[in-house]
């Protein structure tokens, strides 16, 4: 059972609580040890199959020179939402000193880190020279947004670390409260910058109508905020239900508030950029089109009801029970994930350009019948490798989580509300 | 030297959408197999000379379009490493193949669909053996690369390839910069267009109308 509520803490948590229900084992114990050695064996798998990809070539995914980048790139913009928002849920508490989140904060806190780290991951694979990674050191060019994203998800995953380390460290009272504070606004600044960073790789680019809005930034400080939120709260009730940890249902509730208000923030920002977008008709119409009615449209709305059913749970009072609550959760995250696909394939499902000219196999994904018919469905679709690799990157964040859970001691300490 | 602004000029109403200057640039750069830096779209439909409107009153119309040269490129932006730059001499956008990283971003900047291209897989070719200049840089999997403005003919003082095999004489190619070149002259006479002109990017490759 520590295993389902371990590798699903970093794959999305889907099925977390339905499989969480299991015959109790005693926390650690050979449940954890299952999950550590699945999490290994996944990520040795993925690096297999990116060693196949790097060997065999990038011609093995869906991605071309028309959406030139695909599902690791839309895995990357989510999992730097859920660390972001996994990072505010830990550090807004102790920065404006309220109370009763002291034990979610160093689970929430580790969380985040594997998050990072999982971006970052995605961002390697999806190079197509890897081994020159050094040269974004060496030659740095600190005019380009993916420099700027790469420099504060450094800095933020360091950051991460050390305040999780000042936590501990305050709570064997080696710290002192005001320097944890100090340390926590600075997290905090920094959570809010990485994602609107990443905002900017896209929003700053006027070759895309979806993706250039001055809105993305703040946009996607609301959507990490959701899925971080929601995240933390799906943990934080498998690691209850597993005996890791006590939480009081008064904080889930308190959490549960907090989604529901995100939620809405982020709905209502959708709704802002749509009718800016569609009031003038033209081309901003044609990209509403295309999300609301077109090729997109299975993930808008499964954004759009996830999202809406998460915040009627979340504040109706009769509705917030655990199951409804992680149910809430699973469905925000879906919604946000729906919102990245949207907006990576979205971003070149419309070609500025949409001339027909020579179409080869190095186009676009589904250039055999030409360019009319790779823009009749979605114009991307990643393959089975893709999968696979993106399944190992996931098992190293899940890897990482288990191995947290077992050796750190995010226990929350005696006494911490 | 003052500083040029090369720049290509493209007469729609002589072009004819023969394709020699796609093919010239794929020979000349020895470009990979299914790899086109330079395509020639047909305006009017899927296919080679396909007309546009209803008939009987069709109209044959194409675009050759490569990368555009921009002078102020999207690309030369976003690129993490600097391995597409801007020439400071000539204004030529240039990619360094041993530089790039392979991330792409350039590719999803860029607003003109489909000019710069990924090698997706190693390089690979029909014949045995390379063709076109010597001096082309070897083509590298998993790096992007685009047109060039044949940047190892300009060393020679010669035009690119493209330009010398257009069989209407549709290409035009020259400094923007100096007042008394072809191209400031034709700029001047004649009607033109710059692709998405809105985008702020400010191409060198003007389409005369």
């Amino acid at each position: 059972m520590t295993e389902n509520v371990s590798t699903a803490g970093a794959a999305n948590a889907a099925q977390a609580p339905a499989e969480a229900r299991g015959p109790r084992s005693r926390w650690g114990g050979r449940g954890l040890n299952v999950a550590i050695i699945v999490a290994a064996v996944v990520t040795v798998a993925g690096l297999v199959l990116w060693g196949v990809q790097l060997s065999g070539g990038m011609v093995q995914t869906g991605m071309r020179n028309l959406d030139s980048w695909g599902l690791y790139i839309t895995m990357f913009m989510f999992l730097v939402g859920l660390s972001a928002g996994g990072l505010i849920i830990s550090s807004v508490p102790k920065a404006f000193g309220m109370r009763g989140f002291g034990g979610i904060s160093k689970v929430a806190v580790w969380t985040s880190i594997c998050c990072t780290v999982l971006a970052i991951g995605f961002v390697v694979v999806d190079l197509g020279q890897p081994a020159r990674l050094w040269e974004l050191f060496a030659y740095s060019n600190l005019g380009s947004p993916l420099m700027w994203d790469i420099l504060v998800l450094g800095t933020y995953l360091i950051l991460s670390c050390v305040y999780l380390w000042a936590q501990l460290r305050a709570e064997r009272g080696a710290m002192s409260h005001t320097a944890l504070r100090v340390i926590s606004v600075v997290a905090l600044v920094c959570a809010v910058l990485v994602h609107s960073v990443t905002a900017w790789i896209f929003g700053l680019q006027q070759s895309h109508e979806l993706w250039h809005t001055a809105l993305l930034g703040p946009w996607f400080v609301s959507s990490a905020l959701v899925c971080g939120t929601a995240l933390v709260m799906v943990i934080v009730v498998a690691l209850r239900k597993a005996g890791y940890m006590e939480v009081e249902q008064e904080n889930l509730v308190k959490l549960a508030k907090m989604l529901g208000a995100f939620v809405c923030v982020d709905l209502y920002f959708f709704g802002c950029d749509l009718l800016t977008s569609a009031f003038l008709g033209g081309s901003g119409a044609e990209v509403v089109q295309m999300l609301v009615f077109g090729q997109l449209a299975p993930f808008f709305w499964i954004e759009i009801v996830g999202c809406a059913v998460c915040a009627v749970i979340c504040f109706a009072p009769k509705l917030r029970t655990t199951p409804l609550l992680v149910v809430a959760s699973i469905l925000a995250i879906a919604g946000i994930f729906c919102k990245r696909v949207q907006l990576l394939v979205g971003g070149f499902q419309i070609p500025n350009l949409d001339l027909p000219g020579a179409v080869t196999s190095m186009t676009v994904t589904n250039w055999e019948a030409g360019m009319a018919g790779a823009y009749q469905g979605l114009v991307y679709w990643p393959t089975p490798l893709e999968f696979g690799v993106a399944l190992g990157v996931v098992g190293l964040g899940a890897l990482l989580l288990c191995l947290g859970l077992k050796f750190l001691p995010l226990k929350p300490a005696e006494g911490n509300e | 030297m003052a500083e040029q602004r090369l720049a290509m000029l493209i007469d729609t109403k002589r072009c004819i959408g023969c394709n020699s200057c796609a093919v010239a640039c794929k020979i000349e750069n020895n470009l990979p197999n299914n790899i086109w830096w330079n395509r020639v779209l047909a305006v009017g439909g899927d296919h080679l000379d396909s007309p546009e409107g209803e008939y009987p009153n069709l109209k044959m119309h194409n675009i050759t379009l490569a990368c555009q040269h921009c002078e102020n490129p999207a690309c030369v932006k976003v690129c993490p490493v600097g391995a597409t730059y801007k020439d400071p001499e000539t204004g030529v956008v240039r990619q360094d193949y041993d530089k790039c990283i392979g991330c792409r971003m350039c590719m999803a900047a860029c607003p003109y669909t489909g000019v710069r291209s990924f090698n997706w897989e190693e390089p690979q070719y029909h014949l045995d053996f390379a063709v076109g200049d010597r001096d082309v840089a070897a083509h590298q999997k998993h790096v992007v690369e685009k047109c060039t403005f044949c940047w190892h003919r300009l060393a020679k003082g010669l035009a690119p390839a493209c330009i010398e095999v257009c069989s209407a004489r549709a290409r035009y190619f020259g400094d923007l910069n100096d007042p008394s070149s072809e191209v400031s002259q034709l700029i001047r006479e004649r009607e033109y267009k710059q692709l998405l002109p809105e985008r702020g990017t400010n191409p060198s490759v003007y389409y005369l109308v």
